[in-house]
């Protein structure tokens, strides 16, 4: 390989990368149900969400909050026995990808579309190089240059501080986990895909690793002019790297804005109680307060009304019944019953106040909202309540009242 | 309640393409946790703290050094003596899921530690039942609820719960939580931090905490001490509080910074210490053994090994030849 | 908190009968698991009431020798004369009584052997697993020729027992490299710390976990065993004494011709049909073992 020649590819793919801009991305209405033997269950159900070209989004949920399958519907690759029930999911310069199939699908992943999946650690084939799968990655998608891709991928691990060649014909096994994580990175970027979807980035990875793979995701993100989504159950990794955060809670957003407006002004009930319920490093240790009950799973998240209200502090009979309006408010959006009362009683403006840790939670305002006897409200015991007041579906407990 | 002096502990990698290295897990490590006190064990995974947590649930045997149990050397003991010695301190382990048995149910997992116990302290078999309904009802569970229950029936949190519960059993002097809420939903953490500091509080068990949190460990026991181990050694040990408001060592000052910051709620700590290079296992072991990464190591640190003392009138000990306190924790906005 | 404890006294017997709903539930979710179950149920029904529905000897009848099939012989007759589902039922008693005794020893053993050297680890293991291998380097079938000179194997329980000490092997291999694993959960270190005692451990915590594993051995062991005796009654090794599948093979093809003749067919397929018979009955409960010994999957 002469020298001449690598100038020559690298020159190309620079063309390239200049050729495309950061896309922007709306879904709207996105819906996705899993069938089971209690029939066909809604995982995430009438999302609107809008990823701005050129920024880092962070999507922020516990376990069954529907974040996983959000980011797999954005390649459309939820798989079986789930599907896409309604909703699209527009992105620049490939459309609404709910309708592509095929192998128009599979040549948008990985061109367009870049992901890094949760536990990107163990997602290598053990017994390959990184070099070889990189070029079993280049053949799948018709890449003409294969040297050019190699050079390219070359220069990203250069870039994220690894030695490229070295990695590149290392097994799996010689890497440690922030390697393997930047490796997955590279895979993601190297076919120049402009969206990239980080599912968990940093689970398993220690706080000194994970502060540097975040702030190699920044720095590349920028460098590069990408839309990227970050999606994990760490406020603090999205409060590290996202411009904007959406909160999923049951297989819906509560709430979004941009991130120093979500944490610094959280107005969704949960918002706050996840907020406080995080130990921190300074002030007052005995602020942090737990959050009652227990996050819904796919059997368990009520049919109709808030999704939050069993755990809500500040539910009311209408929490019940009914979804929750959303409430625009600036750049941010909330879903919540008792916001939009309270932003009726006083004005738009009082709500935008700004919350600090410690803050009493109006629960005078609200009538029949009684939250003093937090320990009864203690998961086990909420369970074996018979939850008298949930809507949804509740196998093997007889079900509602 | 239990002391280690100098243990030392190293594997052995038996097959594959490192076989035959040695990893040098614990390199001397002193320590002391007093009855009904709270310690921490802070550090990245692979530095020693889990297979010191182990060594100290006498689930793992140690190389050399010594671990006195309420006064008792382990080492004048032949192995099947120390049982009850090491019986009084229970682990809990990181993953709920793998932690109970899926075949048995809760009544069933509790019920056998139980009617041992029975048996040791002369109690009628009524007692049993008896005890199983409230230990779980000690630890936030509706007996009634949980007991007929298999694991997988159970939330992660419940889990948790179940499984302190059934540490509680045998009536242990301390607990050993190992990173006890990783595996746990955001929203359900605090409660089994809250129910850990509640045990201490009112029932006296000590509580070691083993984890990569700091913060998490400060809410558990903010006048316990705590250890940052790197590499197998202990680099700083203090209160926790002097620890997180002016750590001396750069090892901890990095451990500090990576915290991630709550923006909108606080502003990045204003000297913020970052790593020169990820950690090396097959780094020399001379000198202080953080030198290559440290960002302020000198010609000294890479030859002469610092010892762990007060060096430089600190009131926390610390194993750095250039103790300095460096503002690196995220404050509140607003606040002080 | 005084929430009553419910019926916590009586829960074994309450477990058991969870245990047993279960399994129904777990069968009845595939149709070929009932029909595996009914292919087993009348298997076990004419090993051991079949030989009770006919006289000693069976009768023959000179003037139907090789008979084609009828109402009368649903599978023909052999070359005396007598009806073949005759021979078919009474034979099954010592093919079936062989299969289970050497499932049974094959389990046990294998079981108990994997068990001791996964959980003992150490020098127990290495001694253990060298024996092991020992074995499993040893040919069966010249081993079975050789023994079948000096041994009769006039009941099933002998058959059986050679047969089960031939087949522990690979079921002690298995079991070993599952122990290893499993000793390493959180589950089984818990109830180390808490001074639980190894019976307890290795009964309580262990076994069940294997038992999907060791139930499909076991059936798979029966199959096994049908087939290594049926195989050497075939190939006349072993002297005629007892009435079995195996010497209705022999006899069919050496002495009645069947793979060049069609007169002799049936008594030929009889006894293989029996064989694919019971197979498929085997395997088809076989998938019902992960359902019925894993909790989670039972109860859902």
């Amino acid at each position: 390989m002469t020298s001449e020649k690598v100038a020559v590819t690298a020159e190309s793919t620079v063309k390239g990368t200049a050729g495309r801009t950061a896309p922007g991305v709306r879904v709207s209405g996105l819906s996705v149900v899993y069938r089971t033997p209690a029939g066909e269950l809604p995982a995430v159900s009438g999302i609107d969400l809008e990823l701005v070209p050129g920024s880092i989004t962070g999507v922020v949920g516990e376990s069954g909050s529907g974040k996983s399958t959000l980011a797999l519907s954005l390649l459309n690759a939820v798989q079986p026995p789930g599907r896409i029930s309604a909703g699209s999911v527009e992105i620049d310069g490939l459309g609404d990808v709910v309708r592509l199939t095929g192998e128009a699908l599979r040549k948008a992943r990985g061109r367009h579309i870049g992901y890094v999946f949760q536990a990107a650690q163990n997602s290598l084939n053990p017994l390959k190089t990184i070099g070889k799968q990189l070029l079993d990655l280049g053949r799948s998608h018709d890449v003409a240059d294969l040297r050019g891709l190699v050079r390219e991928a070359r220069d990203l691990l250069g870039r994220m501080g690894m030695d490229g060649a070295r990695v590149l014909d290392s097994h799996q096994h010689e890497l440690s986990g922030g390697m393997r994580q930047r490796v997955g990175i590279m895979f993601a970027l190297v076919l120049n895909a402009h969206l990239v979807v980080l599912d968990e980035p940093t689970t398993a990875l220690d706080m000194i690793t994970q502060a540097t793979i975040l702030r190699i995701v920044r720095e590349v993100h920028e460098e590069r002019g990408l839309t990227t989504l970050v999606i994990t159950h760490d406020l603090g990794v999205v409060a590290e790297v996202a411009d904007r955060l959406a909160v999923m809670y049951g297989g819906r957003v509560v709430e979004q804005g941009p991130t120093a407006q979500v944490l610094g002004a959280p107005r969704h009930p949960y918002t706050r109680g996840l907020l406080q319920a995080i130990p921190r490093l300074v002030g007052d240790i005995g602020e942090a307060t737990a959050l009652p009950g227990r996050p819904p799973t796919l059997g368990t998240i009520p049919a109709e009304g808030c999704v939050f209200r069993e755990r809500c502090v500040l539910r009311t009979d209408v929490c019940e019944t009914e979804d929750p309006p959303v409430l625009s408010q600036g750049e941010s959006l909330v879903a919540c019953h008792a916001v939009a009362a309270k932003a009726r009683r006083d004005g738009p403006a009082t709500a935008a106040r700004t919350w600090e840790p410690g803050d009493v939670w109006a629960i005078d305002e609200i009538p029949g909202a009684g939250g003093s006897d937090e320990e009864r409200r203690d998961e086990g015991i909420r369970a074996a309540g018979g939850v008298p007041q949930v809507a949804g579906v509740r196998r093997g407990q007889g079900g509602q009242a | 309640m239990i002391t280690g002096r100098g243990v030392t502990k190293t594997f052995r990698q038996r097959g594959g393409v490192l076989a035959g290295r040695e990893v040098k897990a614990l390199r001397g490590v002193d320590f002391a946790i007093e009855k009904g006190g709270a310690a921490s064990f802070i550090g990245e995974s692979g530095c020693g703290k889990t297979t010191l947590g182990r060594i100290i649930a006498g689930l793992e045997p140690h190389d050399s050094g010594e671990i006195v149990i309420d006064g008792t050397a382990m080492s004048s003991l032949r192995p099947r003596q120390r049982q009850p010695y090491f019986r009084r301190i229970q682990l809990i382990h990181q993953d709920p899921y793998s932690a109970l048995n899926p075949t048995r149910t809760v009544h069933q997992t509790l019920n056998a530690p139980l009617t041992l116990r029975a048996g040791q302290t002369r109690r009628p078999r009524s007692w049993v039942d008896e005890r199983a309904g409230e230990l779980l009802s000690l630890v936030g569970l509706d007996p009634g609820y949980v007991l007929p229950r298999y694991p997988h029936q159970l939330s992660g949190g419940m889990r948790q719960r179940v499984v302190i519960a059934r540490a509680l059993t045998v009536d242990p002097e301390m607990l050993v939580a190992d990173e006890a809420v990783s595996m746990i939903d955001v929203s359900l953490r605090l409660g089994i931090l809250a129910l850990l500091k509640d045990l201490r509080e009112r029932l006296g068990v000590s509580v070691l905490f083993i984890t990569h949190d700091v913060a998490t460990a400060r809410y558990i026991g903010a006048d316990g001490e705590l250890y940052v181990i790197y590499r197998g050694q202990v680099v700083e040990r203090g209160p926790v509080e002097t620890i997180i408001s002016d750590p001396v060592h750069p090892y901890t000052q990095s451990l500090l910074s990576a915290i991630p910051v709550l923006h909108g709620l606080e502003r990045p700590g204003e000297q913020v210490v970052v790593p020169t290079e990820a950690l090396d296992e097959s780094h020399r072991d001379t000198g202080c053994l953080f030198a290559r990464r440290c960002p302020f190591g000198t010609e000294r640190c890479l030859t002469e090994e610092p010892l762990l003392g007060h060096g430089g009138g600190t009131p926390q000990e610390h194993a750095c030849h250039h103790p300095m306190s460096r503002s690196v924790v995220a404050m509140p906005v607003g606040g002080g | 908190m005084t929430a009553p404890i419910i019926a916590v006294s009586g829960s074994r017997a309450t477990l058991r009968r969870n245990f047993w709903r279960g399994v129904w539930r777990v069968l009845k979710r595939k149709p070929s698991r009932m029909l595996g179950v009914a292919i087993m149920a009348l298997f076990a029904f004419m090993g051991v009431f079949g030989p009770m529905l006919y006289p000693e000897r069976l009768p023959r009848d000179d003037s139907a020798l090789y008979a084609p099939l009828s109402w009368k012989h649903p599978f023909g007759t052999d070359f005396e004369g007598t009806d073949v589902l005759a021979l078919v039922i009474t034979g099954s008693r010592y093919v079936l009584l062989t299969g289970l005794v050497t499932a049974v020893i094959t389990v046990a053993l294998g079981t108990g052997i994997g068990l001791f050297a996964g959980f003992r680890r150490g020098r127990w293991d290495t001694v253990l697993m060298r024996i092991t291998d020992m074995k499993l380097t040893i040919p069966g079938l010249p081993l079975l020729l050789i023994l079948s000179t000096v041994w009769k194997f006039s009941s099933a329980v002998e058959m059986g027992l050679v047969l089960g000490l031939l087949g522990w092997g690979g079921v002690a291999r298995a079991v070993r490299a599952q122990t290893l694993s499993l000793r390493e959960r959180g589950f089984i270190e818990a109830a180390r710390g808490l001074g639980l005692s190894t019976t307890h451990i290795v009964g309580r915590e262990l076994l069940p976990s294997m038992a999907p594993f060791i139930a499909m051995n076991m059936l798979i062991a029966v199959t096994g065993a049908v087939y290594a005796q049926v195989g050497l009654f075939f190939l006349g090794v072993l002297p005629f004494e007892a009435n079995n599948w195996g010497v209705m093979l022999n006899l069919a093809v050496f002495g009645g011709g069947a793979l060049t003749t069609t007169s002799a067919l049936p008594y030929l397929m009889a006894p293989l049909l029996a064989i694919l018979l019971l197979t498929l009955g085997i395997v088809l409960v076989v998938d019902a073992m992960d359902e019925i010994f894993n909790p989670r999957l039972r109860e859902e």
